[in-house]
This record gives C-alpha cells, sequence and structure tokens, in this order.
C-alpha cells in the first residue's frame, strides 16, 4: 500500500516534465519527421510517404552539407583541442590561479550569442577595430580586407562561441584523473606530451567525444555566424534550411534536410569516436 | 621562473584574452561618440545609450524579454523541482538514464528544434507570441534545471527527512521545514541558469516569437546596419548575463 503510493507519488513528480519532454520535443520532432516525406506542390503542403525530397537534399544541396560538415570539424577540432589544453593547464599546473581562470572563462559561456557574432563582425571589418587600430598605429598602410566574410572568420567566431561550452565537460573528467598515475608516469621519464597521450586522454576520452560532439552539432546547425560573418557565397546548410522557411514555405524540403544534416552529422560522429578509440588507447 | 612554468601561464592567458576582449571591446565601443565602433575613438560618452532609451521598439523588447524570461525561469524552476525530487526517489541508475533522456533536447541544433516547434505549434494552432516562447524556452532550460537540483537532492541526508516523517509530518512539511531550507540556494541557482540561458537565445525565440525580443531586435539592427547603438544594447545582454551568471555558480556553488 504504501509502496504503491510512493511510486504514485514519484510518478506524479515526473508528470510535469514528462509533458513537457513529450509536447515540446518527441511529438514536435516526430511530426517534422512525418512531413519530411509530405510534398509540396503549388505552396500547398500535401501528406504523403515518398523520399523525393531526401533526394533533392543530395543532388541540390549536397555541396552545402559537405562544406558545413567540413566547418562543422574544423571549428569543433580547434575549440575541443584548446579547450582540452587550457583544462589541462588549469588542473594540472597552475594551481589556485588556474581556478580563477577557469571562472572567468566560464562566466562568458552566456555572454549573448549574437553579441558575441557582432563583437567579431565589428573587430574584423573593413573599417572595424582591428583595421583601425593597426593603421592608427602605422603597421599597415591600407586596411586588411581579408579578415571578413570568409570560412576563417567564421571559425574563429564558432570557436569564440564554443570554447567555454567545450571545456565544461573536459574539465569535469580531468578532475577524477588520480595526481599520483601522472606523478609515476613522470618519474618513469616520460614527458609531457607522452603523459598526456598515454595516460590522460585515454581516461578522458568520453569527454573528449561529449565536448566534441556538442561543439560539432552546435557548429553544423548554426546559421546566424555564416550569414553575418561568413562569405556572401559561403552559405551554410543551416541558411538553406532556414530559406525553406522563409518566402519558399517548403516544410517538407527543410525538414528532410534537417534530418539529412544530422543523420550526416551522427556519421561524422560515429567515425570520430571510433578513432578516438583506436588513438587514444591505454597502455 | 622557469620555462615550463611560464608556457602554461601564457597559454591560458591568452585564451581567457581571447575570449573576453570582443566583449570587452563591444563594452568600449558602446561609449564612444563617434559613428562607428573603430579607432582612434574620439571620445566617450552616453550618447548611443540616449539614442537606445528614445527608441520606443527598445522598450517594447525589453517588456517582452522579460516577460518571457522570468515566466520561463518560474516555469522551468517549477517543474524541474518537481522532476529531481521525483529522480531522487528512483535507483541511482534509472535516474541517471532519465536525466540523459531529458537532455537530449540539448544534442540537436536549435535550428532544428525551432524549427520542429515552429511546424508542431502551427499545426495544433498555438500562436506565435509570449506563451510559445516560453514553452519553446522550456525544452532548453528544463534539462539544466532539473540536473543542478537534482545533484545537489543526491546529496541529502536521508535521516533528518525520516525523522520528521517519523514525528509525523506530512511528506509536503517535511519538504518545507527539511528539504527546502538546504537546496533553497541551489532552486534560485537554477533558476538563474534557466534565465541566463532563456535571454541568450535567438534561433528558437526567432521562430516562435511574433513581436521584437531583445535578441531578434539585435538581429534586426545588425541585418540593416552597424552602429555603436548595437554595442549598448549588447552591453546591457553582456552586464545581465554576466551578473546572473556569476549569481548562479555562486549560489549553487559550482567549482569547475
Amino acid at each position: 500500500m504504501t509502496a504503491r503510493r510512493g511510486t504514485l507519488a514519484t510518478g506524479l513528480l515526473l508528470l510535469p516534465a514528462a509533458l513537457a519532454f513529450l509536447g515540446l520535443f518527441v511529438a514536435p520532432l516526430g511530426y517534422f519527421f512525418v512531413q519530411s516525406f509530405w510534398k509540396a506542390s503549388s505552396f500547398r503542403i500535401v501528406p504523403d510517404f515518398q523520399f523525393d525530397n531526401y533526394a533533392r537534399v543530395f543532388t541540390d544541396y549536397g555541396g552545402a552539407l559537405g562544406f558545413t560538415l567540413g566547418v562543422a570539424f574544423m571549428a569543433a577540432t580547434v575549440a575541443t583541442t584548446i579547450a582540452f589544453l587550457f583544462a589541462y593547464a588549469v588542473r594540472f599546473s597552475l594551481g589556485r590561479a588556474g581556478n580563477v581562470l577557469l571562472v572567468i572563462a566560464l562566466i562568458t559561456l552566456f555572454g549573448g550569442y549574437l553579441v558575441k557574432i557582432y563583437a567579431w563582425r565589428t573587430i574584423l571589418g573593413l573599417d572595424g577595430i582591428l583595421n583601425s587600430a593597426l593603421l592608427s598605429t602605422g603597421l599597415i598602410a591600407e586596411p586588411l580586407p581579408f579578415l571578413l566574410f570568409n570560412t576563417g572568420a567564421v571559425i574563429v567566431t564558432l570557436t569564440h562561441y564554443l570554447l567555454p561550452l567545450a571545456m565544461l565537460p573536459l574539465f569535469g573528467a580531468l578532475r577524477d584523473i588520480d595526481d599520483s598515475e601522472i606523478a609515476a608516469a613522470r618519474d618513469m621519464g616520460a614527458g609531457v606530451t607522452r603523459v598526456i597521450i598515454d595516460v590522460v586522454l585515454p581516461q578522458i576520452r568520453p569527454a573528449l567525444l561529449a565536448a566534441f560532439a556538442m561543439c560539432f552539432l552546435l557548429a553544423a546547425g548554426d546559421y546566424v555566424t555564416p550569414s553575418l560573418v561568413g562569405s556572401p557565397g559561403g552559405a551554410m546548410f543551416g541558411n538553406f534550411i532556414q530559406s525553406q522557411f522563409g518566402l519558399r514555405m517548403n516544410t517538407p524540403l527543410g525538414a528532410a534536410m534537417a534530418f539529412s544534416l544530422i543523420g550526416a552529422s551522427l556519421l561524422v560522429l560515429g567515425a570520430t569516436g571510433l578513432a578516438l578509440r583506436l588513438g587514444f588507447r591505454a597502455r | 621562473m622557469t620555462i615550463r612554468r611560464l608556457v602554461p601561464i601564457a597559454f591560458t592567458g591568452a585564451i581567457v584574452l581571447f575570449l573576453l576582449a570582443p566583449l570587452a571591446l563591444c563594452i568600449l565601443f558602446s561609449f564612444t561618440t563617434g559613428p562607428n565602433a573603430a579607432f582612434p575613438l574620439p571620445g566617450l560618452g552616453l550618447g548611443w545609450y540616449r539614442a537606445l532609451s528614445d527608441d520606443p521598439q527598445f522598450g517594447a523588447a525589453v517588456a517582452t524579454t522579460a516577460q518571457i524570461t522570468l515566466g520561463c525561469g518560474l516555469l522551468s524552476t517549477l517543474i524541474g523541482l518537481s522532476a529531481a525530487l521525483g529522480l531522487a526517489r528512483l535507483p541511482r541508475g534509472a535516474a541517471a538514464a532519465l536525466l540523459l533522456v531529458l537532455c537530449l533536447p540539448l544534442m540537436l541544433p536549435p535550428l532544428v528544434l525551432g524549427l520542429s516547434l515552429l511546424t508542431f505549434f502551427n499545426a495544433i494552432g498555438l500562436k506565435p507570441g509570449v506563451l510559445a516562447t516560453m514553452l519553446a524556452h522550456l525544452l532548453f532550460t528544463l534539462p539544466f534545471v532539473t540536473a543542478v537540483i537534482h545533484a545537489r537532492l543526491v546529496t541529502l541526508d536521508p535521516a533528518a527527512l525520516e525523522a520528521a516523517r517519523d514525528a509525523g509530518a506530512s511528506p509536503f512539511r517535511a519538504f518545507l521545514g527539511i528539504t527546502l531550507p538546504v537546496i533553497g540556494a541551489t532552486i534560485v541557482g537554477a533558476m538563474l541558469i534557466a534565465m541566463a540561458l532563456s535571454l541568450d537565445d535567438f534561433v528558437i525565440t526567432f521562430f516562435t516569437t511574433s513581436s521584437n525580443t531583445m535578441s531578434t531586435l539585435i538581429w534586426g539592427m545588425m541585418r540593416t546596419s552597424i552602429s555603436p547603438s548595437i554595442n549598448a544594447i549588447g552591453t546591457g545582454v553582456i552586464v545581465v548575463s554576466l551578473a546572473v551568471t556569476a549569481l548562479a555558480l555562486h549560489a549553487t556553488r559550482y567549482r569547475g
């Protein structure tokens, strides 16, 4: 009797969150998935079951998809690598000062996604902060035109946004590593690089993959950064997805594009996980 | 000081500078008296803030954002607290698995979530607006709130709660008298995290709102111009988000 009342109470406590999860995640995403098989004809959307939308994704937008996965891979690799080195330095060589630096880095986590992109636009622009500073110090005679509106600017901006996010799981995992194990490896004459590759990285592999996956998925789905700091011709897949919901209003094609992006991203992440497993084995 | 000590300090210092400099420059140039964000700074003043406060669009956006942020913060804290209390009654493995499921929405790009919500809300007849955005924000605030409160709950000593129950207190009284005072700061911290996340979101807001919020207003201004008045709004967003995050980290006693 009490046990059953206890179960009932647990269920009731969990109910609101379950309803929110079903109503805001499972149902919308399921409906969106179903729509990806529907057909749009002359501005009307007709229920159907056909794969034309998916076929169009690969024939019409295959290049954009590949480009986007490449940019996301670069940004995620850069962000995860820097975040790891930062977290490693904070954990093992900086002592108390390290904690202050970590808190400062984490505080920028919610510092305004759009504001960060805007800041980079004002920094890298033709008459922007960097160019004007270099001009007024006399280091350059003409403003450098190649700073903004290219893929490099997209990767710098994405890295800036993703870095604090990638630090979270990595620092959490590094905190759990036993100091004595590192000391033992060092005593036996292993250099810092050897210790990192043979002792540290194999132990934090799940966190490494988690940080990479988070960065990769956010970068792959981003359409704001490329449209504000990217090159006019270098639209990413998210820009094409978003444009299906504007004037064209082809929801089924947009849905098929969204699920193709997720599917392709999962393939990349699966391959990355496998590569990490092969690359960093505990010895 | 040897090279071995110097390299990590220089590296981490450079990274922190990389993270902070764009935000600091955004704040600096919000005070410029010049027409754009560039050196040399002609002078410092509050002109761009004045221009902003005279803009009726800005006041409306602040009001809309305040409704969404506060509503989403309260709602996700109530639902998340309830869920965390429920999870704490389950075996550890089951609780961890359910928490992971609840975090699934964080694994998808906001663009996909935003578009699926737009399509779904459209289908069930929920019009874009404050309510739709508030509900949509629950999707990514709820996992954080639940995880933070649950993490605090599992560190509690069950003995005090059992003693209160043995002495005849109802579960609700025991919660109010024993659990709530201990986890109060964590609940406040979790609510602040939810509010910071809600404030920061642009993509999901963009697809579910009918009137401008702070973030869609910034987006509109960014698309059409580069003006230090965007720096002024940006400074407001930075200051509020940083303050909320710092308070949240303090309240939840998050230490890395």
